[in-house]
């Protein structure tokens, strides 16, 4: 209690309430447009702190943590792209639920989603922030390869139209991910000599292009053939309690993967909400709906993409080890700020740590009116002639693709990226599998070659790591039991994809 | 005839220096780039972005930090060796990026490639071990090394910590086992995960990770830890540290590294910057351009030998 009234110390200046509402509203705006996603939007918002006090620059740096992870929910369900890669899975249902005229009420959905998800694993974050930062050490680099091993298998629900066309995006996925300079031996690979390879693809250049610019092109190849906002009835419709009630179970998985798996460094959102997907097709009573715009496709996405929140702060304030790219920014200027995360924190700073708690409590709690503000404010955009909006959406896409490294090939990228995407859609391909495959990539490889390093080599290590193990049974099973079902009835054709 | 054409290329020549020479003066006129070859918030971009604001105090210009990130800053360190060699474009580079990668990746930049204009930060490496680990001293670790072997941890290979790893295994003739990570705050996810043995970390050891030190890689024993032997204490005399500063592309005027190079000291020892160096908990350390040209040079050729011993450079 006492810790709880020094940290209510902290906030004793109406900058710091300035600076959440400020954060709040700048990482939703930041999350919704292409292109800005977590990291972008810290970084843009860096060289302001250092004018500010430290618990200004701190309130500031978590309220865009948080809500810029919402904020690609809204333009994910809106205009079929994911505003940040977190949002990747939303599209899925997102969209399909716009497109059949409920776009307010998956709004709704996604804003309620992730604020549960926020708050669980906020609540996670302050009982067992210690306790959980030994358990996150305990995975190695077999344990965590398990994970993005079963978070792969998503890609297989999400192109059941035909399995052939799902598995060869994401190969082409993850063979984008080796394109570059291999960090363990230095060699370049796939680069074809060429200088501008050298650095190799990341993921956001990717992202945008096939998502953001191929539905700029994809609707100027089609004009006026898509439906207006006027008839997705966009705004910020909540649903009932009963319905959220009924969906608990799914909520709670959801919240659980993604707390879970944002304590285990490096491994991501993205990992997490695929994993929570691919949990819900399993397990879900929809499951037979999802993808064809069943909130439930909707509310594991956004509920797990905004728990590893909490759980990423995990690590980064109780290790001094960041969780993700945002985390990562977030230390940064903690550490401008001559707060040091980490042991010294923890143990001699406890009420800084509360007082993060509580920013990221209410920022959590600010998103809810920045997500009506944002609706209100797309419902507008929405009337914007379409050429004008695209041409936004253009613009936006392009500055997001570049700001994230800085190198201008990621503009070359994008633009490819896009025509590519165009050319998946007309030909009935789906494009999630490949962002999958480019999102997962790097990790997979990273966590496969250290485990190899660590054994000298020897594959067997994989299979011997008591973590690793259990999650490798169950990725098999889960194909097992899949194949299984297939072979009994005839596969569903359905198109995920729009 | 000839004479008249070598008159004529002469003086345009001069005019050609001295419009420009003009230019130089006014130097600088507008923005500069300073370009950081890691992500935003990591550990060169820190002292980066405190360096910049206090350049822009003594040039008059704003100075933007911008991150170019990848392959273990060559991306970045590539783009600012082909840049316009003006005094717009500089970069903020570590040790690892120029000294080690050029002979581990086979960069298209090598030594000549940049003037190093000054050095800002440098950050002696701790021969650090987990709290729990049961290493309490520098012997301790060197028995086991000995003995079942150990494994360190850290970033990439050729990363200093990599380096490290290899001249630890020079001074107690055994090899010494590497898992390596992505870099920054990771290696300790494998060190407090029991993974790995020990690793090479910057005087934060302590209040961010919880970590003991068995040693201190430098001439001196530091302020911050006096308590902690250097490795010349138990033997082994070795001079690892993370130094970072500033650097233009080869071909920068005269003139104008001069005015980098007086403005880059007064900046370094302004208030504001040691403030802000002191509350991120990190060690200023300047050389000028004349120090610092000489000290990259060597660091080149020291790391470059050293790497080629360790077998990790294959020509």
């Amino acid at each position: 209690m006492e810790l709880f009234f020094s940290a209510l110390g902290l906030f004793n200046s109406p900058t710091v309430f300035a600076a959440l509402l400020i954060g709040g509203i700048w990482g939703t705006i930041a999350g919704v447009l292409p292109g800005m996603g977590t990291v972008a939007a810290l970084i843009i918002a860096l060289p302001f702190t250092f004018a500010m006090p430290t618990e200004s620059a701190m309130a500031l740096f978590m309220a865009i943590y948080v809500t810029s992870v919402y904020g690609g929910s809204i333009s994910a369900i809106l205009i079929n792209t994911p505003g940040t890669p977190q949002s990747a899975a939303t599209v899925l249902d997102g969209y399909p639920m716009a497109q059949a005229g409920k776009a307010d009420l998956a709004i709704g959905w996604a804003t309620l989603a992730s604020f549960i998800g926020g708050i669980f694993s906020l609540v996670i974050l302050i009982v067992a922030a210690p306790a959980l930062a030994r358990v996150s050490v305990a995975f190695g680099p077999s344990a965590i390869f398990a994970i993005v091993l079963f978070a792969l298998t998503c890609i297989a629900w999400l192109s059941s139209g035909s399995m052939a066309k799902g598995l060869l995006g994401g190969v082409l996925g993850l063979f984008l991910t080796t394109v570059g300079q291999d960090n363990y031996t230095g060699m370049t690979r796939f680069s074809f000599g060429s200088d501008i390879m050298r650095g190799g693809f990341t993921l956001i250049p990717i992202l945008i292009g096939l998502f953001a610019l191929s539905e700029v092109y994809h609707r100027a190849l089609l004009q006026g053939a898509h439906r207006t906002g006027a008839d997705m009835n966009v705004g910020f419709r909540l649903p009932p309690l009963s319905d959220v009630i009924a969906r608990w179970k799914e909520l709670l998985r959801a919240c659980s993967i993604g707390t879970f798996i944002g304590i285990l460094p490096g491994t991501g959102a993205m990992a997490a909400t695929f994993v929570s997907y691919t949990a819900a097709k399993r397990f879900s009573p929809n499951r037979d709906k999802l993808g064809t715009g069943e909130p439930d496709g909707l509310i594991v996405s956004e509920a797990s993409n905004n728990a590893v929140t909490g759980g990423a702060l995990i690590p980064t304030m109780a290790l001094g080890i960041p969780g993700d790219g945002g985390t990562l920014v977030l230390l940064g200027v903690l550490t401008i700020k001559g707060i040091v995360p980490g042991f010294d924190l923890v143990n001699n700073n406890p009420h800084i740590l509360t007082a993060a708690f509580m920013m990221v409590l209410l920022a959590n709690i600010i998103m809810f009116g920045t997500g009506m503000l944002s609706a209100r404010l797309f419902e507008r955009l929405l009337r914007v002639p379409e050429p004008i909006l695209m041409g936004l959406i253009l613009l936006f896409s392009l500055v997001g693709a570049f700001v994230v490294r800085g190198n201008p090939v990621d503009l070359i990228v994008c633009v490819v990226a896009g025509a590519v995407g165009v050319l998946l859609r007309l030909a009935k391909y789906p494009i999630a599998p490949i962002v999958i495959g480019v999102a997962l990539g790097f990790i997979f490889e990273e966590k496969l070659r250290q485990g190899l390093i660590a054994s000298k080599g020897s594959l067997w290590t994989f299979f011997t790591d008591p973590i690793a193990l259990p999650i490798f049974a169950l990725t098999a099973v889960i194909i097992a039991a899949t194949v299984v079902s297939n072979l009994r009835q005839p596969p569903q054709t359905k198109a995920l994809e729009e | 005839m000839m004479n008249s054409v070598l008159k004529i290329l002469c003086s345009a020549t001069a005019l050609a220096i001295c419009s420009v020479g003009a230019a130089w003066a006014d130097y600088p006129d507008r923005t500069i780039s300073l370009m950081v070859p890691f992500a935003a918030g990591g550990g060169a971009d820190v002292p980066a972005r405190f360096i910049a604001e206090e350049l822009e105090k003594e040039l008059g210009q704003s100075v933007v930090v911008s991150n170019v990130t990848g392959a273990g800053g060559t991306v970045g360190a590539t783009q600012l060796s082909t840049a316009t060699a003006d005094g717009y474009s500089l970069g903020f580079m570590p040790v690892g990026t120029t000294t080690t990668q050029p002979h581990l990746r086979g960069t298209s930049y090598g030594v000549d490639s940049f003037i190093p204009i000054c050095m800002v930060a440098s950050g002696p490496f701790y021969l650090v071990v987990d709290a729990d680990s049961g290493f309490k001293s520098w012997e301790d670790l060197e028995a086991k090394a000995k003995g079942d072997g150990i494994t360190f941890t850290g970033a990439a290979p050729g990363s200093l910590a990599h380096v490290t790893s290899v001249a630890l295994g020079a001074m107690w003739g055994v090899d010494v086992g590497y898992l390596p990570t992505k870099g920054g705050g990771d290696a300790m996810n494998e060190l407090k995960g029991g993974r790995a043995d020990a690793t090479a970390w910057f005087s934060d050891f302590d209040v961010r990770f919880g970590l003991n030190a068995l040693a201190i890689f430098a001439p001196e024993r530091s302020e911050i830890h006096p308590d902690v032997p250097t490795s010349g204490d138990k033997g082994h005399p070795a001079d690892i540290a993370v130094w970072m500063g500033l650097f233009a592309p080869a071909g920068t005027p005269a003139d104008v590294v001069a005015k980098l190079d007086a403005a880059c000291e007064t900046a370094i020892s302004s208030e504001g910057f040691t403030a802000n160096m002191e509350k991120a908990n990190r060690e200023i350390r300047h050389m000028n351009t004349d120090e610092f040209s000489a000290f990259f040079r060597k660091a080149f050729e020291e790391n470059g030998e050293l790497l080629k011993n360790a077998g990790l450079v294959k020509n």
